[in-house]
């Protein structure tokens, strides 16, 4: 198997509230391999923008990676140089915000910032990167005569869409996509999907997904890794986790949103409860207090990332209950009843 | 284009605004207590002289009609003639004006200029010491009077130091072969230094905290961390997308402190005898000049106006959400 084209290792940050060291993301471990969309699903909360916000190392003033390495083609993001690790920002691994509304810079046009980071971050001339401007447009599916307007011009999904175009500029091999489609209606969220899907494949592009939406993930994502109170707990391919979701979370998750394809009860089951105060993590394992199965072993000990089966990981004292959980989770009754 | 038609309804009513503004300025001095020509009556005239002097001057007109011959002469550009010159209030005024002017634009400039270059910087050095110690200087200069502050500046530069004038537009006995080669000259210069200054420091606090709380702002924008995230430069991240964004309120600032600055003016052109249009005003209204305050406070008012169509203007250019809304 080819080397990941990003490896993430312990990585763990923390943010400085006050006198408190707030862990929002503590031992995350996945991989990124070549060529594939990995969604990284969660919560508000759980620490997924905060690790997609990390590996461009652009996070909040009072933020700051505690440990880890973040291997990324050879190097390791973690330790670099604040000029290397410029050199490889929006080059190498490129960034789609949330808010497009807001990343677009409101008193420039949009042509000027798709040529202003081809020419100060590409070396471009200016003619060319203009050309490389239309041709951009062309690809997301923007037509090039609304080159020269400026942002507020633009629908929810154009400028989603100027977004997308942005970070293909200088053909990274990593785009880290925050929510990308979060604040689209769905049929345009449909399209979104459709031309990222089509442009990664085009290209070759590794991208990773965050997202909160389960449907998104099943949509887009080879792989994905599921966060929980800034804890990987579960990291494997889509198919896998959609069909043999080997922790608590993850199957209640998946009861938590519609799907369309089986007829089932249409009942949707919430997860009781709400994460625990990252400012004071309970001991054991973090899902505890809202998972069903949860048993005495769990509130004291907390479970590690493991290796289930290749390519399968997943952080739970009783994954080798799995089959008979998956039965007893699809009962609504069993998650009504938790703590 | 469709921009022409906003620029016709701004000019409109800022027209309006003028024409208020003269109204008020008419009735104003028609309600002052003691007769206009109470400074230009001598006691020992006669009767028959008196009431010769307030006919020529239409005072035996009832209101509306003064009003209006106020009007029709407005808009042939007659201010009226000054009791106490004897002469044309428009001539005194435009001699007076250029005066005002350069001192108020000047020391704007000035201001705006360090105001908008230390605001951006104060934010950038935010919870620095350098920012904890220059918030309550910057605050101490708001707050002190300017004429105070002139006084201060005159003690030291003045009469302690001897390095700049006391006061006027030039020292007595140069003459200069035209208005231009006066301006240019280091004589008008260094007796502009010191009324300048205090007008630029009184105001550069205004542009400096607006500066610095919209840079505050501004850096926290997704667009600023989208620029960093592309690994631009710090001069692109700060200046480019930082400073350009919070400059806009600035520059509205900008139009309403040529406002404040003409009032400013009054006091400190009469600090530093500086030959302007506030102090002619204030020796106008003392003397019972009513056609020459009233001239120059309405050209004060029309300077106002102008400026507040160029704010706008210059909005419009500065800020694309407004030209295309």
């Amino acid at each position: 198997m080819d080397a990941p084209l990003l490896s993430v290792k312990d990585v763990s940050i923390a943010y400085k509230v006050g006198a408190l060291d707030i862990v929002a993301v503590s031992n995350a471990r996945f991989d990124v391999p070549q060529g594939s969309i990995v969604g990284l699903v969660g919560e508000s909360g759980c620490g997924k923008t905060t690790m997609a916000r990390a590996l461009t190392r652009v996070i909040a003033d009072n933020a700051r990676i505690a440990a880890g390495q973040m291997q990324f083609a050879g190097q390791d993001i973690v330790s670099l140089s604040e000029k290397d690790m410029n050199s490889l920002r929006w080059r190498d691994i490129a960034f789609i915000p949330q808010s497009a509304m807001n990343s677009l810079d409101p008193v420039y046009r949009v042509e000027y910032q798709i040529v202003e980071v081809l020419r100060d971050r590409g070396g471009m001339s200016k003619s060319t990167a203009r050309k490389r401007a239309v041709e951009l447009f062309e690809m997301v599916g923007i037509d090039p005569g609304r080159l020269r307007d400026f942002p507020h011009q633009f629908s929810g999904g154009m400028r989603q869409r100027a977004a997308i175009a942005l970070a293909l500029a200088l053909e990274p091999k990593l785009v880290v996509a925050d929510e990308p489609v979060t604040a689209l209606d769905v049929i345009i969220q449909r399209q979104i999907l459709d031309q990222l899907r089509s442009l990664q494949r085009e290209l070759g592009l590794s991208v990773i997904m965050v997202t909160h939406d389960i449907s998104v993930v099943a949509y887009i994502c080879d792989r994905t890794v599921v966060m929980y109170a800034g804890k990987v707990v579960e990291d494997c391919d889509t198919a896998t986790l959609l069909n043999e979701p080997l922790h608590p979370y993850a199957m209640g998750l998946k009861n938590a949103f519609p799907d369309l394809h089986s007829a089932g009860t249409g009942i949707l089951t919430p997860i009781a409860g709400s994460p625990p105060d990252l400012a004071n993590p309970p001991h054991g394992c973090r899902f505890a207090a809202r998972c069903p199965f949860a048993t005495d072993q769990c509130r004291v000990e907390e479970p590690a990332l493991t290796e289930d089966a290749p390519g399968h990981f997943v952080a739970c004292h009783r994954a080798a209950e799995a089959v008979a959980l998956r039965e007893e989770a699809k009962q609504p009754g069993t998650w009504g009843t938790a703590a | 284009m469709n921009s022409l038609k906003p620029l016709l309804i701004r000019t409109l009513q800022l027209a309006l605004v003028l024409w208020a503004v003269v109204t008020i300025l008419f009735l104003m001095f028609r309600l002052m207590p003691g007769s206009p020509l109470a400074a230009y009556i001598d006691p020992t005239f006669t009767e028959e002289q008196q009431e010769a002097l307030i006919r020529q001057f239409g005072l035996d007109k009832p209101l509306w009609q003064q009003y209006f011959t106020y009007l029709v002469n407005l808009l042939k550009g007659e201010l009226g003639y000054s009791f106490r010159y004897r002469a044309p209030v428009a001539e005194r005024i435009w001699l007076l004006l250029p005066n005002t002017l350069i001192l108020t634009f000047s020391s704007l400039i000035v201001a705006y200029v360090f105001g908008i270059l230390a605001g951006a910087w104060l934010a950038w050095r935010r919870g620095s010491r350098v920012e904890v110690a220059a918030l309550p200087v910057v605050l101490a200069t708001r707050a002190m009077p300017e004429f105070w502050l002139g006084m201060v500046l005159l003690a030291i530069f003045s009469f302690s130091l001897g390095w700049f004038p006391a006061g006027g537009t030039r020292s007595a006995g140069t003459d200069y072969s035209s208005l231009w080669a006066l301006y240019t000259s280091a004589d008008f210069l260094s007796h502009l230094a010191l009324p300048m200054l205090t007008l630029a420091i009184y105001s550069q606090g205004l542009p400096l905290l607006l500066m610095r709380s919209n840079m505050l702002d501004v850096m926290k924008e997704d667009f600023v961390t989208m620029a960093k995230v592309k690994g631009l430069s710090s001069y692109a991240v700060v200046v480019r997308h930082g400073a350009r964004n919070a400059l806009l309120p600035v520059v509205t600032s900008f139009a309403i402190a040529v406002g404040y600055q003409l009032q400013g003016n009054v006091v400190v052109e009469s600090v530093f005898s500086w030959p302007g249009l506030g102090r002619e005003l204030v020796a106008a209204v003392l003397a019972s000049d009513y056609p020459l305050a009233q001239g120059a406070f309405l050209m004060i008012a029309i300077v106002v106006i102008a400026m507040n169509l160029i704010a706008d203007l210059l909005y419009t250019f500065l800020d694309p959400r407004i030209s295309h809304a």
